[in-house]
C-alpha cells in the first residue's frame, strides 16, 4: 500500500521492544523511521539529520521527555513533536499542549491513531514552512 | 561514602508510607485518643496529688501544730488562773484567821482582864469577840493545869472541866508558838467546831484563852470570797479531812478524795473527780496545817478555749476545703482545656494523614498506570507487528516461527505486567498486623536458604553470615519481615555482576536489633542514593526490576518502628542496615 508524502519520523523511547515494534509498524507503512533510546541520542539526530515529526516518550531515564522536547524546539522550532505518555492526568495533557507539543498520545497506543497524528503533524509542519520559509532550518 | 537514613526519606515517599500505614491507622486514631485521655488523666491525678501534698499536707501539719499549741497554752492558762485564785483566797483566809487570833490576844490586854475572871468578865469577853466577828461561839479561860476556870457561851456545863487531856491543850502547852488553831472536831460538846487558843504567861504561870468558832460561818466566809463559774472552794487538813462543813456534802467528819501533796506549798493539777476531769489548785495556809482547795470542772474552766478552738478549726477546715475545691476545679478545667486542644491537634493530624494518604493513592495510581502501560504498549505494538505480518499488502515474513517470536515478546511483556500487579498485592498483604515474637537470625537464615536455592543459582556468590548469638527476639510480623530481608538480599545479589561476597550480620545496636546486609557489588551512585526508596525507582534494566522492592522494605521497616540505613561506595559495594526495636 502506497501513500503520498510519507514523512520522516523520529521515534524516541527507552523501552527497546516497544520502540522497535512500533518502528517496524511505521516502516512497513512507508515512513522513513529513525529511532533513539534516549533524549541525548534524539537531539543528536535532530541536529544532524532533522526529522519532520518526532514521536517522543515522556517518561525516560536521563533526559526527561519534556526536557528533550524543549531542546528539540530550540534546535529546530519547526519540527513537530507528538508526546507519548503513561500519565493519564488532564493536568499533564494541558501542560504538554501549553508547551507547544503538537499532540499527545496515551500509552498503550493504537497504531492507527498514531498514524493520523503523525500525518496531521506533518501537514501542519508543511503549512508552517510555507508561512515562514525564512525560518525553515 | 554517603550515608542515607530512610526515616527522613519516607516522609517524602507517600506511596510507600501509605502502604505501611493503611490498616494500622484505623486502630491508631482510637489508640491515640486513648493515649491522650490516659495522659491527661495522669496529669490531672498528678496535679491533684501535688495539691494535696503541696497545700493540704503543710496546712494540716500547721493546723495540728497550732491546735496542739493553742490547747496546751490555754490549758496552762486555765490552771494558772485557778492557782492565782487559790493563792488570793488563801491570803484572805490567813488574814481572817490571824485577825481571830489577834482578837483573842487582845482579851489579855483589855481593861476587864483578870486572872480569876468572874462570869460577868467572861460574858463581856464574848461580847467583845462577837463584835469583831460573829463566828465566835464561846470563850473560855484556862489555868496552867488545864481547868476551864472561866467560860461564856452556849455550853455552861463546860465550866470547870479539865481540858488537860484535850489534844489542842496539849499541843498549845508543848508548842513553840503561843497560839493554836485546831482542826475541826466535835470535842466535849459533840458538835463540829474548831478552836483558837492563845497562851500568855503571867508571873511565870501560863494561862490560856480559848474561843471556838462556828464552822458554818467559815463556810459562809469561804463562799463569800470564792467566785467563778462552778468553782468550789474548801479547806482540808493534811489527811484530806474537810475543815468546813458543806451542807451539800456528807456530814462531819468527811474526807476529800483529793489529798494535796505536802510540798510544794502550792500547786495545780488536773484530776479525775467523780469521773469528771477537774482542775484543782491547792495552797497550804500559813496559820494552820490546812490546805485551801479550789476546784473547777475542766470542761467549765476550758469551755471558752474549746469554743474558740472549735470555731478556729472549723474555719481552717472550711478555708482549706474551699481553696482545695477552687484549685481542683481550676486544675480540672485547665486539664480539660489542654486535653481538648490535644485531641483537636490529634484530629487535625489524622485529617492531614488521611489527606496525604488520598494524595498518595493518587500518586500510586499514576505510578502503577505508567508501569503497567509500558508492558501494555509493548503488547499492543507487537500485536500490531503480527497483524502487519499477516497483512498480505505488506508482504512480510509470516512464518509460524516469526509469529511465535513476536508472541513470546508479548508473553514477556504480559509477565512483566503480572509481576507488577503481584508486587502491589504483596504490598497490600504486608499490612496484616499479626505480630509475633520473631528470631531475626532464624528468619534471615531461612530467607537466605530459600534464595540460595533459587534466585542466587548460577552466580558465584559467597554468602558469609555473622549472627549475634544472644540476639533478643523482636515483636514483628514474620512475612513482611521476610520480604524486607528478601528484597535487600535480592538487591545485593543483583548488584554483584558475576562474582562477589554478601555478608549478612546481626547485632544489638543502641538498644535495637540490627541486620546488616553488605555486598561487594557495583555500589549506588551518589545521585541515586536519595531515590532508591522511591516507588518505581529502579536501575535494573530490561524490565527486571519493578522499583518497588526497597520502597516496600522501607515502608515495612518504618511500620515496625525501625529504620534502614544505607552506606555505599560506587564500585566497591553497598551495605544496608535495618534497625528494629526490641518490643
Amino acid at each position: 500500500m502506497e501513500k503520498p508524502k510519507k514523512c520522516k519520523v523520529l521515534l524516541v523511547d527507552d523501552e527497546d521492544i516497544f520502540r522497535e515494534a512500533t518502528a517496524r509498524q511505521l516502516a512497513v507503512r512507508g515512513f522513513a523511521v529513525q529511532t533513539a533510546n534516549c533524549g541525548e541520542a534524539a537531539l543528536e539526530l535532530v541536529r544532524n539529520d532533522p526529522p519532520e515529526v518526532v514521536v517522543l516518550d515522556q517518561e525516560m531515564p536521563g533526559m526527561h521527555g519534556s526536557e528533550t522536547f524543549i531542546n528539540i524546539k530550540r534546535i529546530n522550532p519547526l519540527v513537530e513533536v507528538i508526546m507519548l505518555t503513561g500519565n493519564t492526568s488532564v493536568d499533564n495533557a494541558i501542560h504538554l499542549m501549553q508547551q507547544g507539543t503538537f499532540d499527545y498520545l496515551m500509552k498503550p497506543i493504537n497504531i492507527d491513531e498514531l498514524l493520523y497524528k503523525i500525518e496531521d503533524a506533518h501537514t501542519r509542519k508543511q503549512l508552517n514552512e510555507k508561512k515562514r520559509p525564512d525560518n525553515a532550518a | 561514602m554517603r550515608v542515607w537514613d530512610t526515616s527522613h526519606l519516607l516522609d517524602t515517599v507517600p506511596a510507600g508510607k501509605q502502604a505501611a500505614e493503611h490498616v494500622h491507622d484505623y486502630t491508631d486514631s482510637e489508640a491515640n485518643r486513648k493515649r491522650i485521655r490516659h495522659h491527661f488523666r495522669q496529669l490531672q491525678t498528678r496535679l491533684v496529688l501535688g495539691l494535696l501534698l503541696g497545700f493540704l499536707l503543710p496546712n494540716a501539719l500547721l493546723t495540728a501544730y497550732f491546735h496542739f499549741q493553742f490547747t496546751h497554752t490555754l490549758k496552762n492558762s486555765a490552771l494558772l488562773n485557778l492557782e492565782a485564785v487559790a493563792e488570793n483566797q488563801k491570803n484572805t483566809i490567813d488574814l481572817y484567821l490571824q485577825e481571830r487570833v489577834v482578837n483573842l490576844f487582845n482579851l489579855f490586854h483589855s481593861r476587864e482582864f483578870s486572872l480569876q475572871p468572874n462570869q460577868e468578865s467572861m460574858d463581856s469577853y464574848l461580847q467583845s469577840l462577837k463584835r469583831f466577828n460573829d463566828g465566835f461561839i464561846d470563850v473560855g479561860f484556862f489555868n496552867a493545869r488545864g481547868i476551864q476556870i472561866g467560860y461564856a457561851g452556849p455550853h455552861p456545863q463546860l465550866r470547870g472541866r479539865d481540858y488537860s487531856d484535850q489534844p489542842w491543850f496539849k499541843e498549845l502547852r508543848a508548842g513553840s508558838r503561843n497560839y493554836l488553831i485546831s482542826d475541826l472536831y466535835t470535842g466535849l460538846r459533840n458538835i463540829p467546831h474548831f478552836t483558837i487558843a492563845v497562851r500568855q504567861v503571867f508571873d511565870g504561870t501560863p494561862y490560856s484563852m480559848r474561843a471556838t468558832l462556828d464552822p458554818d460561818k467559815l463556810y459562809v466566809f469561804l463562799r463569800a470570797i470564792s467566785h467563778g463559774k462552778e468553782v468550789e472552794t474548801t479547806l482540808v487538813n493534811a489527811r484530806g479531812q474537810y475543815q468546813v462543813v458543806d451542807p451539800a456534802r456528807s456530814p462531819f467528819p468527811a474526807s476529800s478524795s483529793y489529798v494535796p501533796p505536802g510540798s510544794p506549798a502550792a500547786g495545780v493539777e488536773e484530776i479525775e473527780l467523780d469521773e469528771r476531769a477537774t482542775l484543782v489548785a491547792y495552797t497550804w495556809l500559813k496559820e494552820t496545817p490546812w490546805a485551801l482547795l479550789v476546784m473547777q470542772p475542766a470542761s467549765v474552766a476550758q469551755s471558752g478555749m474549746y469554743r474558740t478552738r472549735l470555731v478556729l478549726t472549723i474555719s481552717l477546715a472550711a478555708i482549706s476545703l474551699l481553696v482545695s475545691l477552687v484549685i481542683f476545679l481550676t486544675i480540672r478545667k485547665v486539664v480539660a482545656d489542654a486535653r481538648r486542644m490535644a485531641e483537636k491537634g490529634q484530629q487535625l493530624q489524622e485529617m492531614l494523614a488521611h489527606a496525604s494518604k488520598l494524595a498518595s493513592i493518587g500518586e500510586l495510581a499514576a505510578g502503577v498506570a505508567h508501569e503497567i502501560n509500558n508492558p501494555l504498549a509493548i503488547i499492543m505494538a507487537t500485536s500490531g507487528v503480527i497483524r502487519d505480518m499477516l497483512n498480505p499488502e505488506f508482504d512480510l515474513d509470516h512464518s509460524p516461527e516469526a509469529i511465535c517470536k513476536e508472541l513470546s515478546t508479548i508473553d514477556t511483556a504480559a509477565t512483566r505486567a503480572k509481576g507488577i500487579t503481584k508486587r502491589l498485592q504483596e504490598m497490600g498483604k504486608a499490612r496484616m498486623p499479626v505480630s509475633v515474637q520473631c528470631d531475626l537470625n532464624a528468619l534471615t537464615a531461612e530467607v537466605l536458604e530459600r534464595l540460595q536455592r533459587v534466585e542466587f543459582k548460577g552466580k558465584h556468590l559467597e554468602v558469609v553470615t555473622r549472627f549475634a548469638a544472644d540476639l533478643p527476639q523482636i515483636l514483628a510480623e514474620p512475612e513482611p519481615l521476610r520480604q524486607v530481608v528478601g528484597n535487600i538480599l535480592v538487591n545485593a545479589a543483583d548488584a554483584i555482576a558475576d562474582k562477589g561476597t554478601i555478608t549478612v550480620s546481626t547485632a544489638m545496636q543502641d538498644g535495637m536489633v540490627s541486620l546488616t546486609i553488605a555486598d561487594t557489588g557495583r555500589g549506588i551512585p551518589a545521585g541515586d542514593l536519595q531515590r532508591i526508596f522511591n516507588p518505581f525507582f529502579t536501575t535494573k534494566g530490561g524490565g527486571r526490576g519493578t522499583g518497588l522492592g526497597l520502597s516496600i522494605a522501607a515502608s515495612i521497616v518504618k511500620y515496625l518502628g525501625g529504620t534502614i540505613k544505607v552506606n555505599s561506595i560506587p564500585g566497591a559495594g553497598s551495605s544496608f542496615t535495618v534497625l528494629l526495636p526490641v518490643k
